[in-house]
């Protein structure tokens, strides 16, 4: 039904476009009018008016159908004396309506389901039939007044020109919508979490184990329930685990990815640059599943078998394992950044350095790379936030053992790896457990920011130096 | 009569395909301001970043020919460049202090090549260089700020401290005022005068009065030949050259 | 220490030094030989699968159906029996134990070969021919090598008998290979034998285009407005901002934003490759902004000017002028933002499409998976046979990425203007 109003009102407008733009060529020739832009201004400008009200109101009216239509249907099955516990039954309720509406239901429909199936016939027939009719109203409406600016012979061009920077703006908007979207979906959760889990147990609590938290109705929660809860949700062993593993992978990144980098941008020639810069930025764009999946059948089970041969007790999902991995494809980060960052070291300081009789790597530890230490340590920090967001590789070969070890050899689990087992079981929708993912991806969203905040600015304050 | 510190026989210097300096044959002489003048692009500085192989940090360079200072040859690939830069200092057009304290500046030589082990030695030679450089009393209280954060002239001082700091033979200095204001520059002329009693002294200059002022020996670059070379008086009074004397009296350049 | 020792440990420091270089960058290149050495390695055997040659003889009493049917009758009709008979000729066995034992040697589906061979060709009605059908997983294991064979017979699946009638058909030649069309053809399947990755494959195109279409419109006309028209104010600088964070803020992040406001909020349905490609336009979003914003940036103010010049009005000399000049630079940058979009899977994880998918989807809003989903899946099971497929599926997937990265180095080379 959309795709057909669509469709219509984008018809209309194109032939809106054709009509005002030779409706406006013969008037100006008949009644030898000098007309205030070129004829086929005109038409666009009718284009616009006819289509951009209607569908804006089209987008918004079907974001919000479906939830407006959903509680109102709950209410009717309310009335008609259908009981449920908590929101999960509520909106099982409402599937089987649908169902039974769409002809897909198969169990038996008993009264209650019977009559709220056919006010839901009704209420969908209701608003379908506004919709139409109010878009209709909106096109003419809109045509009407275009059509009235177009008599008195308005500057089209500008106006038209006027129209699409509202159309510019408002699609940079889309960058602030999309923050306030995030912001918004993980608050929103959060808050309820936070509303049964005060923030401090959650923050300082040194043990996390969800499953516990089996309790389908927040608001429901005894004194004795909670006491056992507030113990299932301890942030410390994820923070722990996240950046153990992260830090495994920068003891990788950071030598190999700044060697590489000096290298690329001191000592090799530019046939040896040219060869091996794309290439390590391969690894960069690698997609993380594969990383995680050699990680897992490969490089974890390896692992355990050198530390049998050894005599060590070596988890197949290691934190060593999903480290290395992890440092491996943070290294083009590093490398990258640090090879542009010694490379605006200016050639004076270098030259001075010479002059006085120092070697090549004397300079580059020296004076280079002192020099350039706002940028690396931006480089690094961004590599890090890397590190602590990555999600594939330590799902598919760090484990699931939410504990404080700083043993490499151990399996531990980090705030990403939570998150994905979380919401990829069963959910229900209103229980501390699924909402405690949205606390998890609040904390991990300030964390990064902090971190790519401190990132830039260290980055910038080196720009302004050399720039 | 000075020795001869430097001579360069048949030096041809390459960029790539590009040939920027043909068959120069000069001495230099000990202990003495030598002034290489002629219009931008002469090969000037090429000839003196030859002596201390400063060209060796251009890929495309080629260098061919002999440089000989105290009568070894410094075109040698097996010579130890780092040695050879412990005894020729430089100092560039635009100065260049490190984005160090200004004390590091100083030390930061000495210390490479292991001529101050202890803290008090280290102190004499950073005190001595300021003196010698004549900036010792204008930062003796302020050691611990950025070299960076000196005027121009300042900074200047501090490169030529620098570079006094690893106690060369041979200070090249390429165009050093040319980024300074007259004050400043009168300074550095000043300061050149003095160490010219240690040192040997090689400056390429734009500025012919400059030459004039500075320098007891003067040689007169011109599209990558040396055209003529002489006392400076001799050069500037009457030069053997005609190409010199339309140069100097400012008949091009 | 004497001069000559002292100069002697600074040149070894140096050469030191370099090596650390060199070695580093080594380092790196050997990871990505190794890993894609172990991938191709593990993966390229997928591509074939293995059958056996059975004699079936379609025999028209068992099958109830008259000479030249209909496509129908063929359809409807039960080709169990024919299977089995045709199946148990293949190798003496006696006893229920040994008839079930040389059957389970053959895919789940191979009733369905049977029947799809007859489809092909209806004549067949009484006659006898030779197919190959599909093994079933363990003995394409088995033949491609990946199956460890010395294990005691209670430690694998397949049985001491089961060894000794492939072996008997090895030296019969009856076991060949075959190009491994379910591969391509079919959907996610229990059986590696039969499990493929067309429905990831149509799932990620559709994710992909829909990407394209909302990202692509929306970030170039975001970056001419924050470049061209956009006034040096509060606002911009915020919008600027933002732009930047939203580059760097994890995948995982947006999968949370779009579970909560696009399924919960306007409930799309899950699953989906619309919900995916919306998803994956607002990451791509700024991934396209930032090097559109570049390319603009680089046409010089001249430009502009000339067009002014002759009477242009602002929008004309940026959208006649300035935009085509910075076309090839935003082109490039959309495509690598659509290879990054291609390999994404923790947000298509969270929006549910780890759920089975057996069928094709045939519009965006049918359930489907996508590619690098698939490799998580296949990943996650304990069958040795998918072990290859994922491996395989990784190929495409990387040789999808090559292409992208070259064809966007290629435009950039090609078409750019160096403005120096």
């Amino acid at each position: 039904m959309n795709f057909v109003l669509i469709f219509l009102i984008l018809i209309f407008s194109l032939s809106l476009f054709f009509y005002g733009r030779s409706k406006t060529k013969s008037i100006s020739i008949e009644q030898n009018i000098k007309l205030n832009a070129l004829p086929k201004f005109y038409g666009y400008y009718l284009v616009l008016w006819c289509s951009i009200p209607a569908l804006v109101f089209l987008l918004i009216w079907s974001l919000f159908e479906p939830t407006i239509i959903k509680s109102i249907i709950i209410e009717v099955a309310a009335n008609q004396g259908a009981i449920f516990n908590d929101k999960n039954e509520a909106n099982l309720i409402y599937e089987k309506i649908k169902a039974i509406h769409l002809g897909t239901y198969i169990g038996d429909i008993d009264s209650i389901l019977r009559e709220s199936a056919l006010s839901y016939a009704k209420f969908i027939n209701l608003f379908t039939n506004s919709k139409i009719v109010l878009i209709f109203g909106i096109v003419i409406a809109s045509v009407i007044y275009s059509l009235n600016k177009i008599k008195n012979n308005n500057k089209a061009r500008d106006d038209v020109e006027v129209i699409l920077k509202g159309l510019l703006f408002v699609s940079s908007l889309i960058a602030i919508l999309t923050t306030l979207g995030i912001i918004f979906s993980l608050l929103f959760e959060s808050i309820k979490f936070f509303s049964v889990i005060n923030i401090f147990d959650y923050l300082f609590g040194t043990n996390w184990s969800p499953q516990k938290a089996f309790v389908n109705d927040a608001s429901l929660i005894t004194e004795a329930e909670y006491a056992e809860l507030k113990d299932a949700f301890g942030f410390i062993p994820l923070i722990a685990g996240t950046s153990f593993i992260a830090f495994i992978a920068m003891l990788v990144a950071v030598p190999v990815g700044l060697f590489s980098g000096i290298y690329m941008a001191e000592y090799a020639s530019s046939k040896v640059r040219r060869v091996s810069k794309p290439i390590i930025e391969i690894l960069a764009g690698i997609p993380t599943v594969v990383y995680g999946f050699f990680a897992a059948l490969t490089v974890g089970p390896f692992f355990r078998q050198v530390g049998e041969n050894l005599g060590l007790t070596v988890s197949s999902e290691s934190a060593l394992a999903a480290g290395l991995i992890m440092g491996i494809m943070i290294i083009p980060y590093i490398s990258s950044l640090s090879d542009d960052v010694i490379n605006s070291v200016p050639q004076s300081l270098r030259d001075g350095s010479y002059a006085i009789g120092a070697t090549k790597s004397e300079t580059i530890k020296k004076v280079v790379i002192p020099a350039a230490l706002p940028g690396i340590i931006g480089s690094v920090l961004l590599a890090v936030s890397r590190a602590i967001g990555e999600t594939m590789i330590v799902v598919m070969a760090a484990g699931l053992a939410a504990n404080l070890t700083i043993n490499p050899l151990d399996s531990t689990t980090t705030i990403t790896t939570q998150i994905v087992m979380i919401l990829v079981g069963d959910q229900e929708f209103d229980s501390p457990k699924t909402q405690s993912a949205f606390a998890l991806g609040l904390t991990l969203f300030i964390a990064t920011l902090i971190l790519n905040y401190i990132a830039q600015r260290a980055v910038k304050k080196y720009r302004e130096k050399y720039d | 009569m000075s020795d001869i510190k430097i001579r360069s026989k048949n030096l041809n210097v390459y960029y790539g395909e590009k040939q920027a300096l043909f068959d120069v044959n000069l001495d230099l002489n000990e202990k003495e301001v030598t002034a290489l003048i002629g219009p931008s692009g002469c090969g000037k500085s090429t000839f003196i970043r030859c002596i201390n192989r400063m060209n060796d940090v251009i890929d495309i360079c080629k260098v061919t020919g002999n440089i000989e200072i105290d009568g070894i040859e410094i075109n040698d690939k097996n010579l130890d460049v780092v040695s050879l830069r412990e005894r020729v200092g430089m100092v560039f057009q635009k100065p260049n202090p490190f984005p160090k304290s200004i004390y590091d500046n100083i030390s930061y030589g000495p210390k490479i090549h292991g001529k101050g082990e202890s803290k008090d030695e280290l102190d004499e030679i950073v005190e001595s260089s300021l003196r010698k450089a004549a900036l010792w009393e204008e930062v003796k209280d302020r050691l611990d700020e950025p070299g960076t954060g000196l005027s121009g002239g300042q900074q200047q001082r501090l490169c030529i401290a620098r570079a006094i700091s690893v106690n060369p033979e041979v200070i090249l200095m390429d165009e050093p005022c040319s980024a300074l204001d007259p004050i400043a520059t009168a300074k550095i002329e000043e300061l050149i005068d003095e160490l010219k009693t240690a040192y040997t002294i090689v400056i390429v200059t734009h500025s012919m009065a400059q030459a004039v002022r500075v320098s007891q020996k003067t040689g007169f670059f011109h599209l990558g030949k040396l055209i003529e070379v002489g006392e400076t008086e001799k050069i500037f009074k009457n030069p053997d050259n005609k190409m010199t004397q339309d140069y100097i009296t400012g008949r091009f350049g | 220490m004497t001069k000559e020792q002292r100069l002697k440990k600074r040149h070894s420091a140096e050469k030191r030094f370099r090596f650390y270089g060199l070695a580093s960058i080594f380092i790196a290149l050997l990871f990505v030989v190794i890993l894609v050495h172990n991938i191709f390695s593990k993966g390229s055997s997928a591509f074939m699968k293995t059958a056996i040659n059975v004699d079936v003889f379609f025999d028209q009493e068992l099958l109830g159906i008259p000479n030249n049917p209909s496509k129908e009758q063929i359809s409807d009709a039960d080709l169990y029996d024919v299977a089995i008979e045709s199946i148990l000729k293949v190798y003496p066995a006696s006893g229920l134990d040994q008839e079930n034992a040389l059957i389970d040697l053959f895919t789940i589906d191979a009733e369905i070969e049977i029947k799809n061979a007859l489809i092909k060709n209806p004549n067949l009605i009484g006659k006898t021919i030779t197919l190959e059908i599909t093994a079933s997983d363990d003995i394409d294991q088995l033949h491609k090598g990946n199956y460890p064979r010395e294990l005691p017979e209670d430690r694998r699946r397949i049985s001491d008998y089961q060894l000794q009638i492939y072996d008997t058909l090895v030296e019969d030649n009856k076991i060949v290979k075959n190009f491994n069309t379910y591969y391509f053809q079919n959907g996610d399947s229990r059986d590696p034998e039969l499990a493929g990755i067309g429905g990831a494959l149509v799932g990620s195109f559709y994710s992909i285009i829909i990407c394209l279409l909302l990202a692509f419109p929306v970030a170039v006309l975001a970056s001419i407005y924050l470049e061209e028209f956009a006034p040096k104010n509060k606002i911009t600088d915020f919008i600027e901002i933002n732009i930047n964070n939203l580059a760097a803020v994890p995948s995982i992040v947006y999968g949370l934003l779009a579970l909560q406001i696009l399924l919960a909020t306007i409930q799309l349905p899950r699953s989906t490759a619309l919900v995916a490609g919306i998803t994956l336009a607002l990451m791509t979003l700024p991934r396209i902004i930032i090097p559109c914003r570049a390319s603009l940036k680089a046409v010089p103010p001249s430009i502009r000017e000339g067009a002014l010049a002759v009477g242009a009005s602002k929008f004309q000399s940026v959208f006649h002028h300035v935009v085509p000049l910075a076309l090839p630079g935003t082109l490039s940058g959309t495509i690598i933002g659509l290879a990054q979009a291609l390999g994404e899977t923790a947000p298509l994880i969270l929006i549910g499409m780890v759920a089975f998918v057996v069928d094709i989807p045939s519009t965006p809003i049918d359930p489907s998976s996508s590619l690098p989903v698939q490799v998580y899946l296949w990943s996650e099971s304990a069958e040795r046979g998918f072990v290859e497929k994922t491996s395989a599926t990784i190929m495409m997937l990387l040789s999808f990425l090559i292409v992208m990265n070259f064809l966007a180095v290629y435009l950039r080379q090609k078409f750019e203007k160096r403005w120096n």
